[in-house]
């Protein structure tokens, strides 16, 4: 399985990674609207990215009571089916890192790993965002 | 659908009141946003001879229409009448503070009247708070940062906010942006101190969409490369502006004692290999920005152990250090920290510094005036004192408050001839006397002694103009450069540009990113026109204000004092060159002897008769 790792030694906190997946998952710029995020700490002499991490036993699949949440063959990314999903946040409750929020149709929202091509790590230029495969776990 | 949010937030201070104004479309045609925004707005709704720290004056914050969006490199400025100088003063800040202005669906903030009581804004997702800001009355910017994220319970509201000198109405006071990102210059914070403002915060998650999205898109993908293969855009990335101090050495331009001469003994110790080797940990960007020219880490050594600390960049490390003869990049950071959570601009505090200790030395400030402190170059307690007693007005800093040319006028005898600045703004980190270019460009800023509005040393140290290799110490042909730099960069800065964004981001891609962005055709020329219709409206505005053809000029020591050693000792700019400089760069703006736009240029301009564009009634 695929899933990507944010490092905070190579982060700048320009926040592209925000910019580019806002744009692609909410039709615009606007940082709140992305699925992934960056903390600041101590005077921002850290920022830490925080992402989606496919979790092996995600928290938010299982706590969907609808059934719209799943993995997906191939890839094991964790998907939201958004004609299932009713809005409820128990997902957006579950996920301790706050990775899924609800998008402008209050439905949850979260990385979907742009089919294994992400946008987030094209504009990374520092090279704070990575692809990494998890073997052995479908 | 374009990249405008369509609306500008009005607020009114004195009845606690807001409003959110419609987008004027002709005023998003003619002055497309940020510099142009604050400079028509300023024009429009600005009493003549208003009291820059009256309620009626206006404090603006101005981003972009391209501001907030992936394409790189972009800010914002705020826009007031200056208390330090008396003019149109436009400051630009990084960080993340502009782009939250547009989440927030603004395509800019405009602050006017007083509050009755310290105070701050929380603006959110269309509602505006007016705050008490008593508990936080007297915090330096960190601390009220912090305060402010702890009272939200929220981490990520984007905050700028003043500190003790803004309170105290110093003149030249910064507005902070979180963090070591400031609206630094001509004294933006003691407006917002006047009107009894701690703090603008904003938490905004509207989108920006640009007309053609997929114009757009190509457009940023250009910018993104045309960065990538610069080799300056790539020195930012490894040393930060910090990178110039030993260029601005090597070619004489470096201020050293109060700008006694331009080069330092210890450059190499404020350079960036010296910051690098002493704290830096990893680069930090604003917002939307690959460049990263910022450096943030902990100091490692000495007294200052374990300081959280931003790069030193250039003009503070030359402000703070070399002009003041401190050669230990650790107390130049520390200093510089000082200034920033005090809320001082630093470039300003250098200079101020730098006067105070010269007039120290030539006995027209004594030890009964610091309480028995020595002022002298290269003690950085010296200047710490400085620091804190101008920041709380006691003793000497209140004097030294007002900024170098009214303490000059204060202290008398000899003190204008070493007080550095133009129209009261103390001089940038460039000294201008073997390269007169430059100083034409000090002298013609509009808000006064400012590097940032041409830079015409890229030219004069060994570039070429129009293909032809330029004189670095001749005159002919530096009237044209300025006015054609000076318009090209204020077009930018209706964008917003950043000053170093724009190193590698060619014009032609500025252009295209405009024009997909806003849904209006643009091309270089017009851009041009753009700058030079922005650059003539605040000159109108500055002459309303009373200012003349000799207040283009520079200080005593730039024209009358040569450099006294080094490759370029003997270099000056005489008042006889500066004036023949001024009527070439006059004529080159169609103005007339005196430095006012003609009839003729301003009917091209489309400025001759143009109606007020916002309406707050």
């Amino acid at each position: 399985m695929f899933y990507l790792r944010g490092e905070f030694d190579l982060c700048t906190g320009c926040g592209s990674c925000l910019l580019a997946c806002s744009n692609r998952a909410a039709g615009g710029y606007s940082p709140r609207l992305a699925r992934l995020k960056i903390l600041s700490e101590r005077e921002n002499l850290v920022n830490r990215p925080l992402v989606c991490l496919q979790c092996e036993n995600p928290f938010c699949l299982n706590s969907c009571p609808f059934e719209a949440i799943s993995r997906a063959e191939e890839s094991a990314v964790v998907l939201i089916d958004k004609d299932k999903c009713t809005g409820c946040g128990n997902c957006i409750n579950a996920c301790p890192d706050k990775m899924i929020q609800l998008d402008l149709n209050h439905r949850a929202d979260k990385c979907d790993l742009c089919a294994k091509d992400p946008l987030c790590i094209k504009y990374c230029v520092p090279g704070a965002l990575k692809l990494v495969e998890k073997k052995g776990v479908a | 659908m374009s990249a405008y949010m369509g609306k500008l937030l009005y607020i009114d201070l004195s009845s606690k009141t807001s409003r959110e104004v419609a987008l004027d479309s002709e005023l998003a045609r003619q002055f497309v946003g940020g510099k142009g925004f604050g400079a028509k707005i300023l024009y429009d709704l600005l009493p003549p001879g208003c009291d820059p720290l009256s309620e009626q004056n206006i404090l603006m914050f101005m981003p972009g229409p391209i501001t907030g969006t992936l394409a790189p490199a972009f800010r914002g400025c705020v826009v007031t009448k200056s208390p330090l100088t008396g003019t149109f003063a436009d400051s630009y800040f990084g960080g993340h503070f502009a782009q939250e202005i547009r989440y927030c669906g603004y395509d800019g903030l405009i602050i006017t009247g007083r509050a009755t009581e310290p105070s701050y804004l929380y603006i959110s997702e269309g509602t505006v708070e007016f705050r008490t800001a008593a508990g936080i009355w007297g915090f330096d910017t960190f601390a009220t940062v912090e305060a402010i994220r702890a009272a939200l319970n929220d981490d990520t509201v984007k905050t700028a906010c003043i500190g003790p000198a803004g309170e105290k109405l110093v003149a030249f006071a910064l507005i902070n942006c979180e963090y070591n990102r400031h609206a630094g210059r001509a004294g933006t914070g003691a407006v917002m101190g006047s009107k009894n403002l701690k703090a603008v915060v904003l938490r905004g998650s509207k989108t920006v969409v640009p007309a053609d999205p997929a114009g757009f898109a190509a457009a940023v993908d250009q910018a993104y490369s045309e960065l990538a293969e610069n080799e300056t855009i790539r020195s930012f990335t490894v040393g930060g502006t910090a990178g110039s101090i030993d260029f601005a050495n090597d070619e004489q331009l470096l201020p050293t004692h109060n700008y006694y001469n331009g080069q330092f003994e210890g450059a190499s110790g404020l350079n960036s290999e010296a910051q690098r080797k002493h704290f830096w940990l990893r680069n930090v960007a604003c917002a939307g920005c690959p460049i990263a020219c910022g450096k943030v880490g902990l100091i490692k050594t000495g007294r200052h152990k374990h300081l959280v600390s931003d790069i030193v960049e250039y003009e503070t490390a030359a402000m703070v250090g070399s002009n003041l003869g401190i050669g230990n990049v650790r107390e130049v950071a520390y200093l510089v920290k000082k200034c920033d959570a005090l809320g001082l601009d630093g470039m300003s505090a250098g200079g101020v510094a730098g006067f105070a200790i010269e007039a120290y030395q030539k006995g027209l400030i004594t030890a009964a005036d610091t309480g028995g402190v020595e002022l002298k170059f290269g003690d950085a307690d010296a200047v710490n004192y400085l620091l804190e007693a101008i920041a709380s007005r006691s003793g000497l800093g209140d004097l030294l408050a007002r900024g170098v040319k009214a303490a000059a006028v204060e202290l008398g005898g000899k003190a204008a001839d070493f007080a550095v600045h133009v129209k009261g703004l103390e001089s940038p980190a460039w000294g201008p006397r073997s390269v007169p270019g430059m100083g034409l460009a000090l002298a013609t800023a509009d808000r006064g002694g400012c590097h940032q509005r041409a830079f015409p040393i890229l030219y004069e140290c060994g570039g070429e103009w129009e293909e032809k290799p330029v004189d670095r110490l001749g005159l002919a042909g530096k009237g044209k450069i300025v006015a054609h730099l000076q318009n090209y960069l204020a077009a930018l800065d209706t964008l917003v540009k950043c000053d170093f964004g724009q190193y590698g981001v060619k014009d032609v891609t500025y252009a295209r990113l405009l024009e997909t962005a806003v849904g209006e055709a643009y091309d270089v020329e017009k851009l041009m026109l753009l700058g030079e219709r922005v650059w003539n409206l605040v000159r109108l505005f500055n002459l309303r204000e009373g200012f003349t053809r000799a207040d283009d000029t520079l200080p005593p020591r730039f024209t009358g004092e040569p450099l006294p050693t080094g490759p370029y000792a003997g270099a000056r700019v005489p008042l006889e060159d500066l004036s023949r400089l001024l009527d070439e760069y006059y004529a080159a703006r169609g103005w007339d002897s005196e430095g006012r736009p003609t009839a003729e240029k301003l009917k091209q301009l489309g400025l001759a008769e143009l109606p007020k564009l916002i309406d707050i009634t």
